[in-house]
């Protein structure tokens, strides 16, 4: 496993810690050029009250507002970023990451319902597109952590919610197959 | 001219190569017998006036009401002859003339007519109550061209809503006149003597064991009023008794839903239950096996009944969108837009947004029509309310979208993740789209939603973009 990949997964799994502290579905990421990283995020729909409102798309937004980041209007703003992404884009995600030309992505666990880079969609590279160039996807960096930081977020009790209800009887499950 | 000193008899053909036939669909119509040349007269029908109070205090409620054309004074005509059975179509090979110097309708064919085609009028038409001439000919040069375009489809769009005298906007509009047809709708297990269990679409539901029948009333009344209903749970029932034990079904969210603490009630948990309705008794004896679903056989091809008011509902969205994009397009934008008009016969209060693509001013290549749109309708909850119920940020729950475009699988997904309930477009997109170009994202196994994905008939050319581009 490769450890600068670890080191920057690592990094996006505290945006994913965050998140939780925050009440939010738990993923984090961070996106890297030239070994720096130059735009971190994490979910942010409940606060927003947006369900599009991604890490990936936090980040993305982060990125193109600061102009010395893209300084030329460029087709392909990401052309030299790799994303490190503790959950596998989603579809929406992946579609958008392809838009701007990522160079690539890492990230931690496969998502079942929405993934876009495999689990239920190729819109990385299977899906073709007339303009955009694939993408290479490759998951499984800090798996554990991230599948496990869903299952603390999903068994955490939600003070927001109107009638708080106790999950005291409720069981971490650590076996991760 | 006073149109109802008239005293000349209006012409009667009757071998005009006409005849009536039944349809199953439509019931009795107009055909053709045989070829009929572009331009040909091919039924002129005397009209019977009702006049305005006759027609206030009696007519409109009676099967008349369908019939009537409005005459130019305010009377009501109905055409005797062949002139009551024509059917209606948004593309009509026969134009008609009214003529109040002969108190007749003429009838005309449009183009070359083969045999045994039907023959249909638009029903919609300006000239049903703002005729501005004595005789006025309906063929414009848009409608000379066979009516191409959405001269027909379109233009007369307000024809239908202003006719609410004369016309019941609770009249089922043909499935074939319908502006837009619905792209096949997310596979189903119809057919189960082919398909195994295992292909069974399942989605994970939180469901609660409740002891007590009191408690059910109790639960049912909080999740009616903490508005927690899942509407994308109609097709199960609410409450499952087996073994013994009643079981009560909660949510598909991800996260488990809260309960009432009082209740004393143990946590909810997850099981798989069918994701949709049981269309055969076989499907509904396998889905009963995971959750006790509704049946609901549908007809081959049927699909929802459209009524001549929401048609119209439809068509005004869609004018929203059109104009909504050549604004975008005269701003130097992509012609691209989207619009959440308010439901049809849905609340006033109801929010209501447009937004079009801003790519270009914003140097952002992910300002999409449907992401600037889903961020609008953010922003007016934000500024609305602080309410942080469960599934509050699924914003266009139950909501149509009109869109100019297909939507890219990106802007697809979002409204998705948005759980819309319908979308309508213009202009398909073959090879970036996402609701039936490249992929069909409400249709595929896995996703936790589904919409529905109607397609407009008619491609607006003035709005056709680079077929690379994700709209």
């Amino acid at each position: 496993m490769n450890s600068t990949h670890l080191h920057w997964m690592q990094e996006a799994m505290a945006m994913a810690e965050e998140a939780l502290a925050a009440a939010e579905v738990p993923v984090g990421c961070v996106f890297v050029r030239g070994e720096k990283v130059i735009a971190k995020a994490r979910n942010r729909t409940n606060q927003l009250r947006n369900a599009t409102r991604h890490a990936e798309l936090e980040a993305i937004d982060e990125i193109l507002s600061d102009k010395t980041l893209t300084p030329q209007i460029t087709e392909y703003p990401l052309s030299t970023t790799t994303l490190y992404v503790t959950v596998e884009p989603c579809i929406m995600c992946a579609s958008a990451l392809r838009q701007l030309g990522i160079r690539e992505v890492i990230y931690g666990c496969g998502n079942e319902r929405f993934g876009g880079c495999g689990s239920v969609l190729g819109v990385n590279s299977d899906l073709e597109h007339p303009a955009h160039p694939a993408y290479k996807a490759t998951g499984g960096y800090c798996r554990e952590d991230a599948i496990m930081i869903l299952r603390r977020f999903y068994i955490t009790e939600n003070t927001n919610a109107p009638v708080p209800k106790s999950k005291g009887n409720r069981i971490l499950k650590t076996e991760i197959s | 001219m006073s149109v109802s000193s008239s005293s000349i008899a209006p012409e009667h053909l009757n071998s005009s190569g006409c005849r009536i036939q039944y349809s199953e669909s439509k019931g009795r119509g107009v055909y053709a017998s045989r070829e009929i040349p572009r331009n040909t007269v091919i039924e002129i029908s005397p009209v019977l006036f009702f006049g305005k109070k006759e027609y206030e205090k009696y007519g409109k409620y009676t099967v008349l009401d369908h019939y009537t054309f409005k005459w130019k004074d305010g009377r009501m005509a109905l055409a005797l002859g062949l002139g009551s059975l024509f059917n209606h179509s948004n593309s009509p090979n026969v134009s008609y003339t009214l003529d109040p110097c002969t108190d007749s309708i003429r009838y005309r064919t449009a183009r070359n007519i083969d045999p045994d085609e039907e023959l249909c009028i638009f029903y919609g038409h300006n000239l049903w109550f703002d005729p501005v001439d004595t005789t006025v000919s309906v063929i414009n040069p848009e409608l000379e061209d066979g009516w191409g375009g959405l001269s027909a489809a379109w233009n007369d769009h307000d024809d239908l809503g202003k006719l609410s005298n004369s016309v019941d906007q609770n009249e089922i509009v043909d499935d074939h006149s319908l502006p837009f047809t619905m792209l096949k709708p997310p596979p189903e297990e119809e057919d189960l003597a082919t398909v195994r269990t295992e292909a069974l679409h399942l989605v994970l539901a939180w469901v609660v064991d409740v002891p007590e029948s009191r408690q059910i009333t109790t639960l049912l009344k909080w999740l009616k009023n903490s508005g927690s209903e899942d509407p994308s749970l109609g097709h199960l029932k609410r409450i499952r008794k087996q073994d013994g034990k009643t079981t009560l079904l909660l949510s598909v969210d991800p996260t488990p839903p809260e309960l009432p603490v009082e209740l004393e009630l143990a946590s909810p948990f997850q099981i798989p239950v069918p994701s949709s309705a049981a269309l055969t008794l076989t499907s509904l004896s396998l889905k009963a096996t995971f959750w006790p679903t509704f049946y609901a056989p549908k007809r081959k091809g049927e699909v929802e009944h459209w009524s001549r008011g929401k048609v119209e509902w439809a068509r005004e969205a869609m004018k929203v969108v059109e104009t909504e994009a050549l604004k975008s397009q005269s701003e130097n934008e992509l012609p691209i837009s989207a619009f959440m008009p308010a439901s049809y016969g849905g609340g006033e209060d109801e929010k209501v947004a447009v937004a079009h693509d801003t790519r270009t001013s914003n140097s952002h290549p992910l300002r999409h029509a449907v992401l600037n749109l889903i961020r609008r309708v953010a922003d007016l909850e934000v500024d609305k309310s602080s309410s942080s119920e469960n599934g509050f940020n699924y914003l266009l729950t139950g909501r149509s979208v009109f869109l100019s475009h297909e939507p890219c699988i990106m802007c697809s997904m979002a409204l998705l993740h948005s759980r819309v309930k319908q979308i309508f477009y213009l202009n398909p997109m073959r090879r970036t789209g996402g609701c039936g170009g490249v992929t069909c994202l409400p249709t595929l196994q896995g996703v936790n939603h589904r919409f529905e994905v109607f397609l407009w008939k008619e491609v607006v050319s003035k709005l056709v973009i680079n077929e690379a581009l994700d709209a």
